[in-house]
């Protein structure tokens, strides 16, 4: 039987007395691409970092590559690649010492000064990473989850700050690194995104998990969950998820004029 | 140990690009032995003392290179890196936050012995001071100053939530010490108000090893600056200890 490169039984976290994540549970199997989405707050962020063993649970058992990684970090490190969703670097530190850096960190890296020809960063090697541009900074980002040959990748908002060319290339990249047999879980914002390249989505809410299951598994969800006037037939994940997203109000002039 | 050599040469470039910490550990000591030095020059400390000033000035100049190193450069590189969550993106990797801030100690280490040898070499240079002390010794005085100084920097790092109020309690110890300890201005010019304060400063101590090691006093007989030093090194690492674990790192 196949064994799940990650395995989340019954997750809890909270910040002193908020519950930021609550009995949330799923599987990943080798070779798929697992995207968490919902709204800000909702806990995708927190469910990630303890999975890469950032964060302790305060309940639940998770298990990647059959260790338990808060215990067995630097283990798991070896065949993970990590993008946070916020990344600093040392100050004055160039593109290339950081890459140099984090490939000293692995014992087979890949060859980044081909990673930097190929993510457009090449003439850039020698720049210090601060008086990068938003996208770049991205970029780089993704090319340091890349270094070490990752089995597993965890990208926490993967294509933020990207342009839409570059984000359409990185979608056909991403493609190609999972038939590569590269299992990825994903937070994104962009429902498109999640679109093209997720085989399953964990939706999450207010910490709970509110469906975990396959892009089609979701439309039947949606369908099941909203009233039958306002379902639409053969419409994007984008407009199924505005269908059950939590609705806010928004500007309205009233508040600035 | 490859993982550790290649942070460590990037951590050593990082330093020698921070324009303050490598100003105030290897140039501006060097610059005071020359101002100091030009105005007293290598004259004997009083009239028919065996050591001259400057024979005492190098060694407390070279205190006050391990306190910028101490209490300045890598405190404020622990807050920096601290606050921005560049140590959660190296605990995101293999080699952790741990072996990071291993290689930022050593390279204090390093950069702290370099300007001391700096010192050393244009204080014979220049003045052609006089070092009764054993290599053993110096170099035993010189770690008991590091301990001390590193662990309060270290401390103040776990006390201040971010790099602002850091960096104050580090500048106020620092120039408080460094004025009133004699690693600049000799203590025997001091009022007895002054010496009293001194006291209570662990830098104190640190000036009073050095310059009794450099003369030519053996460790036996500076039992006192040692079990003083050694303190302060162990309290503020176990307070500064406590006070990490508490901290949120994520």
């Amino acid at each position: 039987m196949l064994q799940p490169i990650i395995q989340v039984e019954n997750l809890n976290l909270s910040y002193k007395s908020i519950r930021a994540v609550q009995d949330v549970s799923f599987s990943v199997f080798p070779g798929e691409i697992i995207a968490v989405i919902g709204s800000n707050g909702s806990g995708k962020t927190s469910t990630v970092e303890c999975i890469e063993g950032l964060r302790k649970p305060d309940g639940g058992r998770i298990r990647v590559f059959e260790k338990d990684p808060w215990m067995q970090r630097s283990e798991i490190y070896k065949a993970m690649g990590i993008q946070l969703q916020e990344a600093e670097y040392p100050l004055k530190i160039k593109v290339g010492e950081i890459c140099e850096l984090f490939a000293g960190f692995y014992e087979r890296p890949a060859d980044w000064n081909l990673l930097l020809t190929q993510l457009g960063l090449a003439e850039k090697r020698k720049r210090p990473i601060h008086k990068l541009s938003g996208g770049e900074k991205q970029r780089l980002s993704i090319l340091l989850s890349l270094i070490g040959r990752p089995k597993l990748l965890i990208l926490d908002e993967l294509t933020t700050g990207l342009d839409p060319e570059v984000r359409q290339n990185m979608w056909i990249s991403f493609e190609k690194i999972r038939e590569g047999g590269v299992t990825m879980l994903m937070v994104s914002h962009y429902l498109d995104e999640v679109q093209a390249l997720a085989d399953k989505i964990l939706y999450l809410e207010k910490g709970r998990q509110r469906f975990f299951g396959t892009q089609q598994e979701f439309r039947v969800y949606v369908k099941e969950s909203v009233p039958q006037e306002e379902w639409e037939e053969d419409c994007t994940l984008e407009k199924l998820y505005f269908m059950i997203a939590p609705k806010t109000t928004g500007l309205t002039m009233e508040g600035i004029l | 140990m490859k993982q550790f050599a290649v942070i460590l040469k990037i951590e050593l470039r990082l330093f020698a690009r921070d324009f303050f910490s490598f100003f105030f550990t290897l140039v501006f000591p060097f610059l005071m032995l020359l101002l100091f030095g030009g105005i007293y020059g290598n004259k004997p400390v009083y009239a028919g003392a065996a050591v001259g000033m400057m024979d005492v000035s190098v060694p407390a100049y070279a205190v006050m290179v391990t306190g910028v190193t101490g209490l300045m450069s890598l405190p404020l590189t622990l807050s920096g890196y601290k606050e921005k969550k560049i140590y959660k993106r190296f605990d995101a990797t293999p080699a952790g936050k741990k072996k990071i801030i291993s290689a930022q100690v050593l390279v204090n280490f390093i950069m702290t012995l370099i300007g001391i040898f700096i010192l050393l070499i244009a204080g014979k240079l220049f003045y052609h001071i006089q070092i009764f002390g054993g290599f053993f010794q110096i170099l035993v005085s010189i770690l008991f100053s590091v301990a001390a100084m590193f662990s309060m920097g270290f401390l103040f790092t776990a006390i201040g939530r971010d790099l602002k109020s850091a960096s104050l309690l580090c500048y106020l110890f620092y120039f408080v010490m460094l004025f009133l300890s004699g690693a600049t201005i000799p203590d025997i010019m001091f009022p007895e108000t002054m010496k009293k304060i001194a006291k209570f400063l662990p830098m104190t101590y640190a000036v009073d090893l050095m310059q009794g090691i450099f003369s030519g006093e053996r460790l036996g007989a500076h039992k006192m600056e040692i079990l003083v030093l050694g303190g302060v090194a162990v309290v503020c690492t176990l307070i500064g200890a406590v006070l990490y674990r508490r901290k949120d790192w994520a």
